[in-house]
């Protein structure tokens, strides 16, 4: 039932397929599939000093299970586990989850145009845009929809693909500005593995998703953050956010109102406040700046205290 | 090619890229266990064994399990029973059974870790929470699911020592049950529906040659009206019939259609505004349908919008007077508010679905509904063929809710495609049809102005209500708050807002949860305002026996009596007891028919009921069982075919009270017959002397017709509908002469107490616990009756926290088209419910029970709404209370 002018006929890659399964059912992806199969990596490496490679072709569910990640990266294995559903986890890579395409209803509708699929504006922008970003980036209104893209932001990791290496988050997912694509790639570019650094001494991660029920629902808003907390101060924070705007957000007003400040709910209290600076909600999203500095106050909080 | 091992056995995949594994599953290997129903991941339906993984098969390619090992829920007990299916059956785990399967193998997986590592220790509701949150079930079987899990994991099931309460569980968690979806006739094609892509639309012209011309498709069919009018998105144009489904999308692509566009307006607010562009003119309005289950009253019905209907008002003038009075004297008392509701949409797991099969001119329908007798008639009517000639399949129904009550369009479609392609042909909705074209609970705006006397009585209600119905009329809403809580004035009027939207139709007690949601509120701030305990002012209030005795127990709940008020609570997290009230009509079938034999030594009972998950076998087996001394099991039960005798559908919760007395009385007859051709009396001092005399018995048969209840005994027992009084008579007679329902006496109702925690910084409502006290008369199959009291609790809550259907104002395009969109409540979303049944008030029934389904989720919106503002001090007029709300609602407060 979909009429062509609509989707998009593109080239994708496949990794395990869940999301593009989706699309391929409902016609709203109608390109060649290029089947990745072992062309990435599969598989969390280890550097003598104890950073891990994760390769793209990894399963959510490998990360989520694996002790050592657990114990050096918390944040990404907590945000690992917000993702989708168990039996979606146990297919989908880390690789596909940055790659995925936008959760925006309109764009998932078949009958409905929209730039990510060639149209000239945007239906959510003055229709129904509950879910769409609090950070008004571009021309398109859809938050970017990688959990794993949010928590591996306040990581600061990168990413090799098969043409690059060194690719930070904002690299390989772009500005936001270019509404028809949900990651900056060339065409025919591959991710081939994500490349954490060496946990520092005494951090600690968390990382949760506000949500109307317990699970499997992607998130209105999300947040990672680490933090070094010694002498009752913030020696080091990292603060990212998904859902609000077309690519995770760093929250760098919120980190430095932390930096070296003294690790209380006073401070913290600002922070939550300043995670708002630079937004620019929509009429039907506010609300998510409400949520964005509830959530960073309670990811903060519980890292202070820990 | 590649190959798959599936359950022990090398199975071949297909070269084909795009094939899904759960594809291959089903259609390929016919292993139907597996369903297939979101298509997104979300569900779990489709959840099979990868490797030992649990995995969404709908999202999988087919080439990816290529040399891997997969086990299906044929394959999870095919040598003995897992005991998890045996948890299932023990704890009645399931209602309608189509989540099961994949429950089923989710939990198994679960279990087997669980032993593993941990033993027989006691997983956590967390633990089991968090495990199955893949999972979704639109019946709300979770509270005997965490039950279940538990247990197994406790080794409880290892043994084979067990009995199930519902007698088709085995089916249903083995995955051999057969529902509409599953049937495979040879050469049975594919039927696929043309949707208009416009809301308002004059279709010029139809070109259906370039399908007919492809390759493999068998027939390709108009499906409009006579005026060629669509008025919504996803109304049918045409429908295709080909080998396959990729065969008949593509045919429908090829469908050249020439249209005009016409004027559309979207929704309650824009629909109302004079200017807007009429939905229906003067000639097509019959084409209207109908979001009631009855017949509704008469009413205006100028542009979009038809009402008042106001037929249950008393004194209206009267009550808006004294309303107007107390406003203008600033009486604090009286309580006026505006709430809103959103749509709810039935989101059945099993979609619409038809298989239509012509053998000479017999029509034989495998249809997923809730009336197949009555759906046999109708279907003879509409296509002029003798009764005896259109026969109606419904085995097992993976839900309905209302929304498979009448002659759906996957019915019509399957039927015309047949008789054209000269072959079976099935048709099952996808996901996107299924949420967004077979009807839902429309949303209102409920203006409501409640006034006590100074006395402390209930002097004046005023209640207005405008139901966003679409291309439907017939929401009464307003009307239903003249049967409860008498007072000296009612001004009661229902209006139907009409759009250029799908028609709502029937759900679950329509119109019930929208009122009981102003109503309730309404009477809960009265309440606060007169300082006095909301459970003695309902029983002030409220003469009826059977709430009166449901206050009472409420009012000694310890989640009751352990309630605070909002000024005790400070912090992020507040907690709240918030309690509601709720009734619906005892409704029962004249006609209804009940035919008992026994044959080989053994009982058969049959009627043309369905069961849809409300567990209509078990109750039948249940009463001829205990009336025989017997077991359930000891009976068999055919029921799900319009050859059977009469039986009414499955709407109006009437088929317990409906097919339960003539079972009795056929139940006498067999007896007497039984002994009267017995060669010898049963052994003396038998303990099972009727198990002697079947065993022994001659064939012989019995069949009864639901005769007519005794008159009560008890005062205050009467039909709800004597609150209106003169209308209310006028009322029950029009329901039996023209939609053959008796309102009988005797109000079922509920009481419940909702403990919920609000999280005042992400504004998040989770409901804790709940008590849900339900007078439906004597439980006729009591794990049974539990499991649907506890899943219309959990409805309720979806319906109050989580579920509305969206759409774009632009285009009337829905958005919630999906299952992560149009979000139903999860396994870890639900409370521990507590159901407590009082099981009088209906002894002048023969044998004593009335229907369950509706009245237990009418009380549970406004129950969760009443305890939010016990816990904020809030009152939240708008649900679902999303976090959005929520928020705002807090800042609101900060604010002022």
């Amino acid at each position: 039932m979909s009429s062509a002018a609509m989707t998009t006929a593109a080239p994708e890659f496949r990794a395990a397929g869940t999301e593009l399964s989706e699309r391929r059912r409902n016609g709203v992806s109608r390109g060649p599939l290029i089947d990745i199969g072992s062309a990435a990596d599969a598989g969390i490496a280890w550097s003598a000093d104890g950073a891990a490679t994760i390769g793209a072709l990894t399963t959510i569910a490998t990360i989520v299970n694996d002790a050592r990640i657990v114990e050096a990266y918390p944040g990404i294995a907590a945000a690992a586990q917000g993702v989708a559903t168990p039996q979606v986890r146990h297919l989908a890579t880390l690789g596909g989850n940055l790659a995925q395409r936008s959760r925006c209803w309109y764009f998932r509708n078949p009958h409905i145009d929209c730039l990510k699929k060639g149209g000239a504006d945007c239906p959510a922008r003055n229709g129904n845009h509950l879910y769409s970003v609090a950070f008004d980036l571009g021309p398109c209104v859809a938050p970017h929809p990688s959990t794993m893209a949010a928590a591996l932001s306040a990581y600061e990791a990168t990413i090799t693909t098969d043409r690059r290496s060194g690719l930070s988050i904002a690299d390989l997912l772009g500005d936001g500005s270019n509404a028809a694509a949900d990651h900056a790639l060339a065409s025919g570019e591959m991710i081939r593995k994500i490349v954490l650094q060496i946990p520092l001494a005494g951090e600690r991660a968390l990382y949760k998703r506000a949500i109307s029920r317990s699970y499997a629902e992607w998130p209105l808003v999300e947040v990672c953050a680490r933090a070094v907390v010694a002498n009752g101060t913030f020696q080091f924070v990292r603060i990212a956010a998904g859902g609000i705007a077309p690519v995770p957000l760093r929250l760098s007003t919120s980190e430095a109102a932390l930096k070296d400040k003294p690790a209380n709910a006073a401070t913290i209290a600002e922070a939550a406040r300043q995670a708002s600076a630079g937004a620019k909600p929509l009429p039907m999203t506010g609300y998510k700046l409400d949520l964005l500095s509830g959530l960073v106050r309670d990811v903060m909080e519980q890292l202070a205290a820990a | 090619m590649s190959t798959m091992t599936v359950n022990g056995h090398p199975a071949p995949l297909p070269d084909d890229r795009e094939a899904l594994l759960v594809d291959v599953i089903r259609d390929r290997l016919g292993l139907t266990g597996t369903k297939l129903v979101c298509g997104a991941g979300v569900c779990g339906a489709c959840t099979v064994l990868v490797d030992g993984a649990p995995v969404v098969s709908c999202m999988m390619p087919a080439l990816a399990a290529a040399g891997k090992s997969v086990t299906t829920v044929e394959g999870i007990g095919a040598e003995k029973l897992h005991p998890v299916q045996k948890a299932f059956m023990a704890h009645d785990a399931l209602q309608c059974g189509f989540c099961t399967p994949g429950f089923i193998v989710g939990a198994a997986a679960f279990h087997d870790d669980w032993r593993a590592t941990r033993g027989t220790a006691i997983p956590s509701r967390e633990e089991i929470g968090a495990a199955l949150s893949g999972h979704l079930c639109r019946c709300g079987a979770y509270d005997g699911i965490f039950r279940a899990v538990a247990d197994a994991c406790s080794g409880r099931f290892d043994g084979d020592s067990f009995t199930s309460p519902r007698i088709e569980a085995r089916d249903k968690v083995t995955g051999l049950a057969k529902f509409t979806v599953d049937i495979r006739h040879d050469g049975q094609l594919e039927g696929v529906i043309l949707r208009s892509e416009a809301a308002h639309a004059r279709i010029v012209e139809i070109d259906l040659a370039a399908a007919r011309a492809m390759p493999d498709v068998a027939a390709a069919i108009s499906l409009l009206g006579d005026d060629r009018i669509v008025r919504y998105v996803g109304e049918p144009i045409a429908g295709v019939a080909a080998k396959d489904r990729n065969t008949a999308i593509a045919a429908i692509a090829a469908i050249k259609i020439t249209s005009e566009a016409l004027p559309s307006v979207i929704g309650l607010d824009a629909a109302r505004k004079g200017d807007a562009p009429a939905v229906f003119d003067r000639s097509n309005r019959k084409k209207a349908g109908n979001v009631s289950e009855g017949a509704g009253g008469p009413a205006p019905w100028k542009g979009n919008l038809r009402g008042p209907s106001s037929v249950f008002s008393q004194k209206a003038k009267r009550a808006r007077s004294f309303v107007d009075a107390a406003r203008q004297g600033r009486d604090p008392l009286l309580v006026e508010a505006t709430f809103r509701t959103g749509t709810q949409q039935h989101a059945c797991l099993e979609p619409h679905a038809t298989v239509a099969h012509f053998d000479g001119d017999r029509l034989t329908l495998h249809v997923s509904t809730q009336s197949v007798f009555e759906l046999m008639e109708k279907i003879a009517k509409r296509y002029k063929l003798g009764h005896d000639k259109v026969r109606v399949i419904a085995n097992h129904v993976g839900g309905g809710f209302g929304s498979k009550g009448s002659v759906g369009m996957e019915t019509i479609a399957a039927v015309e495609l047949a008789r054209a392609a000269k072959a079976p042909v099935g048709i099952a909705y996808d996901r996107h049809e299924e949420l967004s074209v077979t009807g839902y609970r429309p949303a209102a705006e409920l203006k409501i102005a409640l006034l006590p006397s100074t006395q402390g009585e209930l002097e004046a209600l005023s209640l207005t209500a405008h139901a966003d119905t679409g291309a439907a009329v017939n929401s009464v809403i307003a009307g239903l708050a003249r049967l409860i809580y008498p007072a000296r004035a009612k001004a009661l009027s229902d209006y139907d807002v009409i759009s250029n939207l799908p028609p709502g139709c029937a759900f679950r007690a329509p119109g019930g949860p929208p009122m009981a949601f102003a109503l309730e509120q309404a009477i809960d701030e009265a309440s606060l305002r007169m300082q006095t305990d909301p459970i003695l002012l309902r029983k002030r209030w409220d003469p009826n026996p059977n709430r009166q005795r449901l206050y009472d127990w409420a009012s000694g709940t310890e989640l009751w009596r352990n309630r605070k008020t909002p000024e005790t609570q400070t912090g992020r997290y507040r907690r709240g007891v918030g309690v509601a009230a709720g009734y619906w009509l005892y409704l029962w079938q004249p006609g209804s028919k009940v035919e008992l034999m026994v044959k080989g030594g053994r009982l058969i009972v049959s009627a043309a009921i369905q069961d849809i998950g409300t567990g209509s076998r078990s109750v039948i087996a249940n009463a001829v069982a205990q009336e025989f001394g017997l077991e359930p099991h000891d009976i068999d039960v055919r029921i799900g075919d319009s050859n059977l005798p009469e039986g009414p559908p499955s709407t109006g919760s009437r088929t317990t009270a409906s097919v339960i007395p003539p079972t009795l009385l056929a139940v006498q007859k067999l007896k007497t017959a039984i002994i009267a051709n017995a060669k010898q009396p049963p052994t003396p001092g038998s303990n099972a002397p009727w198990r002697e005399l079947i065993a022994a018995s001659p064939d012989l048969a019995a069949s009864a017709v639901r005769p007519e209840d005794e008159k009560p005994k008890p005062p205050g027992i009467r039909s709800a509908l004597k609150e209106a009084g003169f209308m209310g008579t006028i009322f029950g007679w029009v329901m039996r002469r023209t939609a053959n329902i008796v309102v009988g006496a005797g109000v079922p109702s509920s009481v419940q107490v909702i403990e919920v925690e609000v999280d005042t910084w992400l504004g998040r409502v989770r409901v804790l616990n709940v008590a849900t006290g339900i007078a439906v008369g004597k439980i006729a199959a009591p794990a049974l009756a539990r499991s649907q009291a506890a899943g219309a609790v959990i409805q309720g809550i979806g319906y109050a926290l989580y579920e509305t259907r969206e759409v774009d104002p632009a285009t009337g395009d829905i958005l919630t088209g999906g299952m992560e969109d149009y979000r139903i409540p999860g396994i870890a979303d639900t409370p521990v419910i507590d159901v407590h049944f009082d099981e009088g008030g209906f002894d002048h029934v023969l044998g004593g029970s009335v229907g369950i389904g509706e009245v237990s989720t009418v009380p549970t919106s406004p129950a969760i709404a009443n305890a939010v503002c016990n816990a904020i001090g809030i009152r939240l007029t708008e649900i679902p209370i999303r976090p959005d709300r929520l928020l705002a609602a807090l800042k609101g407060r900060a604010a002022a």
